[in-house]
């Protein structure tokens, strides 16, 4: 399979504060690579630092070929990375479809009208679609992690980057969450998944990766990684 | 609602905006208002100007300039220089005076606009004063004593009311069109979470220039505006920061990231300053007062709290 994205000793984090401590790994086309580890490993400081918010202090993000490092979130966005923030960030003075809207225009590089088309599609495959004319303001928790989800899938991405989609929500919504990612892994979508869900990740994902302090611990099939010792240990030991 | 029920209602706000305007135009030809009037009139006019132009900055763009009188001054020393020395007509100077704005804005924008939230104020503020303190020991506009601005015959009041009305009109139709256009979908997403809308392929740095530019195009042909009705223009004047504490309280109680919100502030504002003028030294402390209740009280400003109040 291809490589469409490798992260090369890779040390990032926020002001002087080192959290990636060079890590290493590589994601290949169209699977769902899982991410987990505890609180503080580096997860979302991961996310953040291939979608742009961060600079990484030193090693190379190379995406389809070409090293991203130094490119900013908007760029990042509009060659195909997409992503959803681990706490729902809706625009809350639009509607829920301007918000995918906003997306496809400028992410997704689309006039209005193809826009408005594509954005009501992106909304009918996270099941939003009848709530489309309402305040971004007015959705549940499950709702806005839909949002968070169909804006990324707004901006037409070739990778997609789940922070967290299916925490905080019960167990039926969660389901909904895993079915949602099967439906996008159909359509040929690359998809890197951070969770704490541990049984959305072993079902849904095709390989997982643990973090821990900054770095990639272990990454392989999802049971054999979660069976793994030093998974016990450092993240599923402080559970029992 | 239906999208025809939009439109319709989009037609009808926009016939009643066009029939004010030639309302308030034709009465200013037709010597229908007395000076006086037209005196108030001319300032609401200036600072909705001002206030729409700060509100796209600091309301959509997240950019809190506290420098916007670099522009004010700017475009005010154009005028003077173009009209006294050079003995061109006024237009001309406020021409000049656009043109001085929109390039000194990029300039600092190559400085300013990647320094983020608070600094950013700083810097615009530093900027504007450091302007200030040139021209204060620049022989060539007269150093702290400024010049006056001659102009013959010097314009009426009513050629001075229509001149604002126009201004002021364009800039609301500017920042409409603006807000309506991709950039401003973009805006709006800003407005409300920069971070995701950088994620989602906002080009931030882009969008700030634009808002940047249009702010000090549209500040400096108001400043300029200004000036001409006040016929002389020096350093503390010009460059006072009072200016954008102005804009600040005009946008503060009409309503931040509202089209309507600078509109309402701006009456209040010079009518509240017009009659406040009767008591020297108050007129701060008050101000400041009701800027503090609004925030308290109603921190969506009056547009806000109009909105929910509808809903």
């Amino acid at each position: 399979m291809k490589k469409v994205l490798s992260f090369e000793n890779v040390c990032s984090g926020y002001g002087r504060i080192r959290i990636l401590d060079n890590l290493s790994f590589d994601v290949e086309e169209g699977e769902v690579l899982g991410v987990i580890g505890p609180n503080g490993s580096g997860k979302t400081t991961m996310l953040n630092t291939l979608a742009g918010l961060l600079r990484p202090f030193s090693g190379r993000i190379i995406y389809g070929g070409r090293d991203i490092s130094r490119l900013p979130p908007y760029s990042r966005c509009r060659i195909g990375i997409g992503r959803t923030f681990q706490i729902p960030r809706p625009f809350t003075g639009m509607t829920v479809l301007e918000n995918v809207l906003a997306a496809s225009v400028h992410g997704g590089g689309m006039s209005r009208k193809e826009a408005a088309f594509f954005a009501e599609e992106c909304l009918e495959t996270v099941g939003l679609g009848d709530r489309k004319n309402e305040s971004a303001a007015a959705l549940t928790l499950l709702d806005c992690k839909k949002l968070e989800v169909a804006r990324a899938l707004g901006t037409r991405p070739k990778l997609l980057l789940l922070d967290e989609a299916a925490a905080g929500l019960t167990e039926a919504e969660v389901g909904e969450v895993m079915e949602l990612v099967a439906r996008l892994k159909k359509q040929k979508l690359t998809v890197i998944w951070i969770e704490h869900v541990l049984e959305a990740m072993e079902n849904s994902t095709d390989r997982l990766m643990c973090m821990a302090q900054g770095r990639n611990v272990i990454c392989g099939l999802p049971r054999e990684v979660t069976a793994s010792e030093i998974v016990e240990e450092i993240y599923l030991g402080g559970r029992e | 609602m239906d999208i025809g029920m939009k439109k319709n209602k989009g037609v009808i706000k926009l016939c009643v905006y066009t029939a004010i305007f030639l309302i308030c135009l034709l009465s200013g030809f037709g010597g229908v208002l007395s000076n006086n009037l037209m005196r108030y009139l001319f300032k609401i006019f200036l600072y909705i100007t001002l206030g729409e132009m700060w509100n796209l900055m600091s309301g959509f763009a997240g950019m809190t300039s506290l420098g916007q009188q670099a522009f004010i001054g700017l475009a005010g020393y154009s005028v003077a220089v173009m009209t006294t020395v050079y003995k061109l007509n006024f237009y001309f100077g406020i021409g000049v005076g656009a043109v001085v704005g929109v390039l000194g804005a990029a300039l600092l924008a190559v400085l300013l606009l990647h320094i983020g939230g608070m600094y950013f104020s700083i810097a615009t503020w530093v900027a504007a004063e450091a302007l200030g303190t040139f021209f204060s020991g620049w022989k060539y506009v007269g150093q702290g004593a400024g010049m006056n601005i001659t102009i013959s015959p010097y314009p009426k009041m009513s050629e001075l009311y229509i001149l604002a009305l126009i201004l002021c009109a364009a800039s609301l139709g500017v920042t409409y069109l603006l807000l309506r256009s991709d950039t401003g979908l973009g805006l709006t997403a800003m407005r409300d979470d920069i971070s995701a809308a950088a994620s989602l392929g906002v080009n931030i740095e882009k969008n700030k220039f634009i808002v940047y530019l249009t702010a000090a195009f549209f500040t400096s042909l108001a400043g300029a505006v200004f000036f001409i009705n006040k016929g002389t223009i020096y350093p503390d004047s010009g460059f006072d920061i009072s200016w954008t504490i102005s804009m600040v309280f005009i946008v503060i109680i009409g309503g931040a990231g509202t089209m309507e919100g600078p509109v309402i502030g701006s009456v209040i504002y010079v009518l509240l300053y017009e009659y406040l003028a009767h008591f020297p030294g108050w007129s701060n402390i008050i101000l400041g007062l009701i800027s503090i209740l609004v925030i308290l009280f109603m921190p969506k400003g009056i547009a806000g709290f109009l909105r929910n109040f509808r809903k």
